[in-house]
């Protein structure tokens, strides 16, 4: 299981939360590919590799033509082994779509879209600087369903300042109306060096208080539960069969290889390295230009670090296998928590699935404590 | 000795001393213009310049060719300036004939000047009132003079008006020190006899004691003992005090000097002792000598249990250098392995505090501090109790005592009333007013050093806006109506936090301190409890309800390290948290409780 991630830097507006990396110009769009082309070739001792997954994330992937997603799958499949049956997703902007597009694409061969709808209310889109309104966004979804994509995410987001209980309720009664197999429901996260942190730090906005989001979340899992959805991530419900292989991919150490500015790899083999390209687009086409690979950064992952990533990613997600952890990391995790396990059993925030330990609904919303509470004391 | 003149210099901070003194040392060249650019001399600890607290002795010899034609050897003894030293204070006093009172032209007399000016009046030395900082557009020279004359009684002619920045006066103060302080009056064929008045530790030659030597002579060779302490040593060397020792192989009555003579432990040479020839005994010690015990106590723990030896290697050398500081192990169960430290008052706690952090870069919890109850218990033994959490159950007590102390409060007038309610709050006994001029008061309490130690400097200084100052001597342990009251934390004991509290305050402290550790204490996964109880019995309780959402819910995508990294940092905050049962106490808590203003 590996997977193949291409990071597409351009947006035509940038929303004030976002602190992925892209940038708000789209003219260099061909210089972009043609550099990718380059990153590709250059990473010759993975070729012939195997992928299962495919992720075109971004920024906004769905602003490339098919013509010009086309040209990425050629070079895909000229390096690359790609399974028959792997998950394909692109994350789409539902303004930059229409049934042309989204045909175009499916017969490409992608198989999942992603869209971020974030909120049904026109307002709330604004205050976000998002490009659409919730009309094209309803309208962007039946089409995908028209054009034969089964898989269908919405992105949304809590917690947004000013919003109530109720019309958070409203947002994802409305998205259950659309059908879609996946839901990921973030809450509003102030990131440095975005827009929205000087709105807080200047006090022009003021962020819900924890109890709000906290009982948001609480009502999100509730509902999505009780709608066939499964919780198989701190943000992400989907129904069953149609969880997110590519992400889950990240949160099981599984083999990535990923490409375009700011994209991170890991890769096991023996031993287990991270590294991360240049999150700067010109930077990033020059190095190619010069036929270097645009790396950053690396680091290689300690045993010790291996292991609490193991701990976190799990905990996050669905769990992490107790057995492996003793075999892989001779760590015996339960003797090492006599005490703080059974507390946190008896006060429901953890249970035992066989031998995966996961947290439930209410351990969920402490997740960062329970996270950190177990790694403080364990002692590899 | 004749020629001898011995003083010291009295000064509120910032009120100019350390600028003087090196100004009597460029003047008399002792010291070049330049060296004195680069350096305050009296002041070379990092800690004293920024507090302006002198705290450890010095003295300095200078030589002076006065307007008589004669040459003169001013001995110039440093005095530490507050209350936790006032012992020490008094014995450089004794030490010297005269004393420069050296007052700001802008700022005028302060309290705490007087009291040390008092312990120079009653050691019958000769007084100069020095105006300083007369060239300041601020300077109200004529209404500091008359405070000045209403303090002394002198005559104002006796003033002298120095700026020692612009170099102003400095010669008329040599000329009065010389002409008004009195030479020494040791007998010089007596058996000798010589005042300790402060010792230093020195890595190569061991314990070295600052000497006057009131009668006689000491030499090179000569067997000694020093009377209180009992132990005799040989001289191996002695000298006078210049910037660096000077040997001179042997000094007789009327000088001040050192005196290295093979002593391993600074704790050896105690300050106030008499330095004794064993050929030639002197039948009585000079006067004054008292033991210097430490009144104050706390825990010292490493916030890293795993920096416990280095912290006990820190303390070692601190004690080599003050003797006064008292250490033993110590283990509490909300914070591990650390240290019972003894401490002659409040502010020396604060130095060794300060000492261990910046000179020895060790991070340290000190436990809310306590003095030593004497308890007697039903069996009639009697135990001594510097440590809450080691007080007897309740059912062995016959009784307590807790030590006593005189208080001087010197302050304006306007403020009596306000001191009158504080020490009335902390169960003084008004003993005595005296009006020093019209405007100052100088007043006597007897209070329990207990409620001293807990926050009364920070209250008398804002309830007397800065301008009383405190002095305080122990005067005897007195039987109290008190308890131990205990901190739990979800039905558990927290042992750091257990205080000695008088019964009538238990019920208001016991609920302020639940109060201020619920706000001290975060949100956690689990509610809290927090109770108060005194031998079982729950006085008070306060809660802290779980926390609700702590959850990063974003999309990472592949930037795993981000995350990790993050983890790690939160990781590092968790192991600085202190756990008792499933509680984590944060080190703040346990410092927090010493002040119970919020």
């Amino acid at each position: 299981m590996s997977s193949l991630y291409f990071h597409i830097p351009f947006c035509e507006r940038k929303c004030i939360y976002c602190d992925f990396y892209s940038i708000e110009t789209l003219s260099p769009i061909e210089e972009f590919l043609s550099a990718l082309k380059i990153e590709i070739a250059l990473q010759e001792q993975f070729h012939g590799e195997k992928f299962e997954t495919i992720f075109f994330g971004g920024g906004t992937p769905s602003l490339l033509s098919p013509p010009q997603l086309e040209n990425i799958f050629n070079l895909i499949y000229k390096h690359f082994s790609i399974s028959r049956n792997a998950e394909i997703t692109v994350e789409c902007n539902p303004e930059t779509v229409d049934k042309e597009k989204l045909t175009a694409y499916r017969s490409l061969g992608v198989n999942r879209l992603s869209f971020g709808v974030q909120s049904f209310f026109e307002d709330d889109l604004q205050f976000l600087s998002r490009i659409h309104n919730s009309q094209k966004a309803k309208e962007a979804i039946r089409l995908a369903h028209k054009a034969d994509f089964e898989n269908v995410n919405l992105d949304l987001i809590f917690a947004l300042p000013n919003q109530t209980q109720e019309r958070w309720k409203q947002n994802l009664e409305q998205a259950i109306e659309l059908e879609p197999a996946h839901i990921s429901a973030y809450s509003l996260i102030v990131e440095q060096n975005t827009p929205l942190n000087r709105l807080v730090s200047t006090n022009q906005v003021t962020m819900l208080s924890n109890e709000t989001d906290a009982t948001m979340y609480e009502m999100t899992m509730e509902f999505l539960e009780k709608k066939g959805f499964e919780h198989y991530e701190v943000s992400n419900y989907g129904k069953k069969n149609f969880h997110c292989q590519h992400n889950k991919n990240y949160w099981n150490h599984t083999n990535y290889l990923s490409f375009g500015p700011s994209a991170h790899s890991f890769w096991q083999n023996g031993i287990s390295k991270r590294w991360w390209n240049i999150a700067n687009l010109s930077t990033y086409t020059q190095k190619l230009f010069d036929n270097q690979l645009p790396i950053a950064g690396e680091e290689t992952l300690s045993a010790e670090q291996l292991f609490e990533e193991t701990i976190m990613l799990g905990l996050r997600s669905e769990g992490f296998d107790l057995e492996k952890v003793k075999s892989n990391f001779g760590i015996d995790f339960l003797t090492q928590h006599y005490e703080l396990i059974p507390e946190l059993l008896s006060n429901d925030f953890i249970f035992f699935e066989k031998n995966i330990l996961r947290l439930t609904r209410k351990g969920f919303l402490l997740c960062e404590e329970i996270v950190q509470r177990l790694l403080s004391k364990v002692t590899a | 000795m004749k020629h001898i003149r011995n003083f010291c210099i009295i000064a509120h901070i910032d009120h100019g001393k350390s600028t003087l003194a090196d100004r009597l040392l460029v003047t008399t060249g002792t010291l070049t213009e330049r060296e004195m650019k680069f350096q305050q001399v009296l002041d070379d600890m990092e800690l004293e310049q920024e507090r302006g607290i002198t705290i450890k002795l010095h003295a300095i010899k200078m030589e002076y060719g006065a307007r008589d034609g004669k040459r003169y050897t001013l001995n110039l003894i440093d005095t530490p300036g507050h209350v936790d030293f006032t012992y020490e204070v008094s014995r450089s006093i004794a030490a010297c004939e005269g004393a420069v009172l050296v007052v700001d032209a802008s700022q005028g007399v302060e309290a705490q000047t007087i009291s040390n000016l008092y312990l120079a009046i009653d050691s019958g030395l000769e007084i100069i009132p020095v105006i300083n900082k007369i060239d300041l557009p601020h300077a109200m020279v004529d209404t500091v003079k008359q405070q000045i004359i209403d303090l002394l009684g002198c005559k104002e002619e006796e003033i002298i008006l120095a700026s020692a920045k612009a170099n102003i006066g400095i010669t008329e103060l040599l000329e009065a020190i010389v002409s008004r302080v009195p030479p020494p009056s040791g007998i010089i064929d007596a058996p000798p006899r010589a005042l300790i008045f402060d010792s230093l530790f020195d890595v190569y030659r061991g314990a070295i004691a600052y000497i006057k030597m009131v009668d006689g002579s000491l030499t090179e060779g000569e067997k000694v003992f020093f009377h209180y302490s009992g132990n005799s040593y040989e001289v191996e060397e002695i000298g006078v005090l210049e910037m660096q020792r000077f040997r001179t192989k042997s000094i007789s009555a009327g000088e001040v000097g050192y005196l290295i003579a093979g002593v391993r432990e600074l704790h050896e040479i105690k300050v106030g002792d008499t330095v004794m020839s064993s050929a030639n005994a002197a039948s009585e010690p000079l006067p004054g000598y008292k033991v210097v015990k430490p009144m104050v106590f706390a825990g010292v723990f490493p916030t890293n249990s795993e920096q416990f030896e280095e912290l006990r290697n820190s303390l070692a050398k601190l004690h080599m250098n003050d003797a006064s500081l008292f250490y033993e192990p110590e283990t509490s169960t909300a914070l591990g392995f650390g240290f019972r430290c003894g401490f002659l008052g409040l502010l020396h706690m604060e130095i060794i505090q300060e000492r261990l952090d910046r000179e020895y870069k060790q991070e340290i919890i000190t436990t809310v501090p306590t003095v030593e109850f004497r308890v007697t218990k039903t069996n009639k033994e009697i135990v001594m109790v510097d440590n809450p959490a080691l007080m007897p159950p309740v059912g062995e007590i016959e009784f307590i005592e807790e030590p006593y102390v005189q208080a001087q409060i010197i302050t304006p007038t306007e403020y009596i009333g306000n001191i009158m309610r504080l020490c009335m709050e902390r169960r003084g006994i008004f003993k005595n007013t005296t009006y020093i001029d019209p405007t100052r008061a100088d007043l006597r309490f007897e209070l329990p050093l207990a409620e001293i130690i807990f926050d009364f400097y920070d209250k008398l200084k804002s309830s007397t806006r800065g301008y009383a100052s405190l002095d305080y001597e122990f005067l005897e342990y007195r039987e109290s109506d008190l308890v131990k009251l205990d901190i739990l934390l979800n039905a558990e004991s927290v042992d750091a936090l257990s205080t000695i509290v008088h019964r009538e305050k238990s019920y208001e402290y016991g609920k302020k301190l639940c109060e201020k550790l619920r706000k001290l204490i975060p949100r956690q996964m689990f509610e809290i409890a927090i109770q108060a109880a005194i031998g079982g019995k729950i006085i008070a309780r306060n809660t802290i309800s779980p926390m609700r959402k702590n959850v990063i819910a974003k999309c990472y995508g592949g930037d795993i390290s981000r995350k990790r990294k993050l983890l790690e940092k939160q990781k590092e905050g968790k192991k600085r948290m202190k756990q008792v049962g499933s509680v984590e106490i944060p080190q703040e808590a346990f410092l927090a409780v010493l002040s119970m203003e919020d």
